[in-house]
């Protein structure tokens, strides 16, 4: 549920902030972003938008990282069983063989 | 060769600047949102989902997130022009460059959002079998999103220069 949690809120993030950015850049929440040329205005905001989007990628990465590694996977029992029979089938005919194998050596 | 009165030449010229500036936008935000839906599925009977499985499609989302930025900002170059001004040099030169724009923002991240997204998937697989090759395959897929990345960057660049003429 927590993972759940955490990727909602990486995902919501990674779509406001940038545009939460542009707008602001194009309708002059930030200080001194109205004295600036349409050019200059275009590239800061497109460069600080992108920015954003990969910290918001680097801070989930590191807070994915951070997890406790949850408990070791489990094979699945039924199929274990099957794998070890298969094993053991293999095994038991083969096990009269080394005898004979000897005496035709001699 | 006598231009004739349908040559290439002419009917580049009497195509507005607009009618590409809107096909581009549709294109930027259309083909990268196609990219970023090529996280192929993998799926394997693993009980535990953590957040390091999820990282895969982060990245498949920010790839979509670049068409939307450059969507936006294109828009906001979009300006209007007087009817006798529509096909002066430099309002041609303006749709052309938000055309291009677009379109290496939209190419860009289609084959990016391909690349991760079968990064993506093998990283689920290869983590399902053994947990110490998740860095190693998440690195590649760093450098994997970096192409998208480029494509953002040199279409910023280039639709900052797209200005209208004045009135």
């Amino acid at each position: 549920m927590e993972v759940m949690i955490k990727f909602l809120i990486a995902s919501a993030l990674m779509w406001t902030v940038p545009i939460a950015v542009l707008y602001g850049f194009n309708h002059n929440f930030f200080p001194g972003s109205a004295s600036l040329s349409q050019e200059t205005v275009t590239l800061w905001s497109g460069i600080l938008a992108v920015i954003s989007v990969n910290m918001v990628i680097v801070l989930y990465i590191i807070s994915a990282m951070k997890e406790p590694p949850s408990d070791k996977h489990e094979p699945d029992p039924r199929f274990l069983a099957d794998a070890k029979a298969s094993i053991k089938q293999q095994l038991g005919p083969t096990e009269g063989d080394p005898s004979s194998d000897r005496a035709k050596q001699e | 060769m006598v231009t004739s009165s349908s040559s290439w030449a002419r009917a580049l010229l009497q195509i507005s600047p607009y009618t590409f500036s809107a096909i581009g936008i549709a294109i930027s935000i259309g083909v990268s949102v196609l990219g970023a839906a090529c996280l192929i599925g993998a799926a394997i009977k693993a009980p535990r989902i953590t957040s390091k499985n999820l990282i895969s499609v982060i990245f498949c989302e920010a790839v979509a997130i670049y068409g939307v930025i450059v969507a936006i900002i294109l828009q906001t170059k979009l300006d209007s022009v007087p009817q006798s001004k529509i096909y002066d040099p430099v309002s041609l030169r303006a749709g052309y460059a938000i055309f291009a724009s677009e379109i290496i923002v939209g190419f860009a991240n289609l084959v990016c959002g391909l690349c991760v997204g079968i990064i993506g998937s093998s990283c689920a697989l290869s983590d399902a079998q053994n947990s110490t090759l998740f860095v190693k395959i998440l690195v590649i897929e760093i450098f994997g999103s970096a192409l998208g990345l480029f494509g953002v960057i040199v279409g910023i660049i280039i639709s900052a220069q797209a200005t209208w003429p004045m009135k």
